[in-house]
């Protein structure tokens, strides 16, 4: 692929309104509130963008690119089924309780609900799952550009974290939500034309459905067995794996999006931030699988859109999108198609950084090392934390270089960590009866069970390091399976030391438990603008979407 | 410069700017290549028709306060 100086032209505009967001933003700034919660002011449109925007990571437009060629059209489900209901459930039950309760961050809540020592656990993972998931970006950013661009690895590095490095540290979380919203529109417009021309080379629709085997252009026909589908996944695993554990796991409980709903102007705004991202959620599979299913269309069609392989000799699927931006793009549109897979890297990157710096600011360091610094001291605590996420990145990005093993255990123990994480939430927003302790062990057994099942099943090879009890037909119905097991234990321990250690007094838990908290009465409003019907008409899309392509 | 705080003004600007930026390309490029041309315009109006529209968005919402 051989950029031109309007390429470079397009890039270097980008890298300048980017930088220049932080600038301007930059004397709104005073304190920590404004550095690291945007003083809880952004309105409904830029929270709902960001929020879809901060999980639109490279892994996303790269990622479900590969999986829409490997899996087709059962790729869908991450999003209709596991994400549109979760993010309707955040709105519509879960933003209360993170809202009205003043909490800083999800860790904190968990602090207010249950105990220290819960919130501790939960920061600390948290915080070393975003500066490792920031450095996996970087890597793969540089690793992407010095492949089809052949630019300089170190360079690719250095230049992307002083970029993100430099719009943070001045705008803080501000900043990072408005270049995620610049990013959200950079990439579904830098894609878009890619979508159209790619349709209209194989002729449209009936050109895919003429070119790619029929069952990839199914989402639910072939899951009444994991041999009927190309993901190798049972409808029990991905309903309850994929669908509830996993999706509300990520989408009502990791702090990284949470976040973005968090510093809505008031309560009204955060509940129909995760429901009206929701809407461009169910679309979003044109602009990033749609592109995979096209290139299997092209494949059949034509000659010269061959994937290369991988040191296995399998396919390597992850370059789909760069090889339709080489094969359909002119000079030109080509530097806007890159431009969005830069930003769609820095906007994952700037997410994690930024989530980073609040959670260490306010639970780790705030909580157990100055607990009564002034507001001026944790903004200057932020900025710091800021750099060190940056710098961390960095050696995480020249790690992952090196070891690439090593990164791909890190993602499978974080994965442990989080899978049982609803179950905990769940139970201490809608059972006034769980007690600290009950989830602080709940969490420990549920993440063991993760690690033990990983170890005592195997799939395509991997797991399997204790015994092989059983082997699952693929590693995505593996990792279905462990998320559902481990939240069944999470449940079940947490229900057991709950019902024998002592729960807090009721009236400390005014305002984060279902039960003990007035409901709000929407009855000056307009029903459709009310966050419960809102969520109930994107729901009645998935459903009409889910019956159209069945 | 308050002005410029307003994020919709910012992406209407980026976006005119990339848009002009690929029409003027299309335009001023060798015409044997009608083809990629044609592909730079019909991207270039897009790109530069959400620019205005984002900049018209602020302004109306100004009207109306």
């Amino acid at each position: 692929m051989k950029l031109e100086l309007i390429d470079y032209l397009i890039i270097a505009i980008y890298f300048v309104f980017v930088i220049g967001i932080g600038f301007l933003l930059k004397r709104q700034v005073k304190s920590a509130n404004d550095f690291l919660m945007s003083n809880r002011n952004i309105p409904l449109w830029i929270t709902s963008l960001a929020f879809i925007s901060a999980n639109l990571g490279a892994q996303e437009v790269l990622g479900m690119a590969a999986n829409g060629a490997k899996y087709g059209l059962y790729t869908v489900h991450f999003y209709w089924l596991g994400a549109a209901l979760a993010m309707i459930f955040l709105g519509v039950f879960m933003m209360p309780f993170y809202y009205g309760s003043k909490a800083r961050s999800v860790p904190e809540y968990l602090k207010l609900r249950f105990d220290e020592k819960t919130r501790t656990f939960n920061a600390f993972g948290f915080a070393a799952m975003t500066v490792f998931s920031s450095g996996v970006s970087l890597y793969a950013l540089a690793m992407l550009m010095e492949v089809i661009l052949g630019w300089n690895f170190d360079l690719s590095i250095w230049v992307a974290a002083l970029v993100v490095f430099v719009y943070i540290f001045m705008g803080g979380l501000t900043s990072a939500v408005y270049n995620e919203v610049l990013q959200f529109f950079l990439i579904v417009l830098g894609i878009a034309p890619l979508v159209f021309l790619g349709l209209y080379k194989v002729g449209g629709w009936e050109g895919i459905v003429a070119n790619v085997q029929d069952y990839k252009l199914h989402v639910w026909k072939g899951l009444d067995d994991p041999s009927h589908n190309p993901m190798g996944v049972d409808a029990f695993s991905m309903v309850f794996g994929l669908g509830f554990v996993l999706a509300f796991g990520y989408w009502c409980t990791d702090f990284l999006v949470v976040q973005r709903a968090m510093i809505s102007k008031n309560l009204s705004d955060a509940q129909k931030t995760p429901i009206i991202a929701a809407i461009p959620k169910i679309l979003m599979p044109m602009i990033v699988i749609l592109p995979g299913i096209i290139m299997l269309a092209l494949q059949n069609k034509f000659s010269g859109f061959e994937l290369p392989v991988t040191a296995n000799g399998d396919a390597n699927y992850n370059m789909v999108l760069p090889i339709l931006l080489q094969k359909l793009y002119p000079n030109g549109i080509l530097g806007v198609g890159i431009t969005a897979l830069i930003a769609s890297f820095m906007s994952g990157m700037a997410g994690n950084v930024t989530a980073f710096n609040t959670v260490w600011t306010f639970d780790i360091y705030q909580s157990h090392i100055k607990k009564n610094g002034s507001e001026k001291h944790y903004y200057y605590v932020g900025k710091i934390a800021t750099v060190a996420g940056i710098l961390i990145s960095i050696m995480t990005a020249y790690v992952a270089r090196g070891f690439n093993n090593i990164m791909d255990l890190l993602q499978l123990v974080f994965s442990f960590v989080n899978a049982p994480l609803f179950a905990t939430f769940f139970l201490g927003m809608f059972w006034k009866r769980t007690t600290g302790h009950g989830a602080f062990w709940g969490l420990i057994c549920g993440t063991a069970t993760a690690t033990m099942t990983h170890g005592l099943t195997v799939a395509e090879g991997k797991g399997g390091w204790i015994a092989n009890t059983h082997e699952y037909f693929s590693g995505t119905s593996q990792a279905f399976n462990i998320a559902w097991i481990s939240f069944i234990v999470c449940v079940i321990v947490t229900i057991a030391i709950s019902l024998v250690t002592k729960p807090k007094p009721e009236e400390e838990l005014v305002g984060l438990v279902y039960s003990l908290t007035p409901k709000q009465t929407d009855s000056n409003k307009i029903w459709y603008k009310n966050p419960l019907w809102m969520g109930v008409g994107v729901l009645l899309v998935t459903i009409i979407f889910n019956i159209i392509f069945f | 410069m308050n002005k410029l705080y307003d994020l919709r003004i910012v992406i209407g600007i980026f976006f005119l700017i990339i848009g002009f930026l690929l029409m003027g390309y299309a335009f001023l490029s060798d015409g044997s290549l009608e083809e990629n041309n044609k592909i730079n315009l019909y991207c270039g109006l897009l790109f530069s028709s959400f620019g205005l529209l984002m900049l018209l968005l602020k302004t109306k919402r100004k009207k109306n306060n």
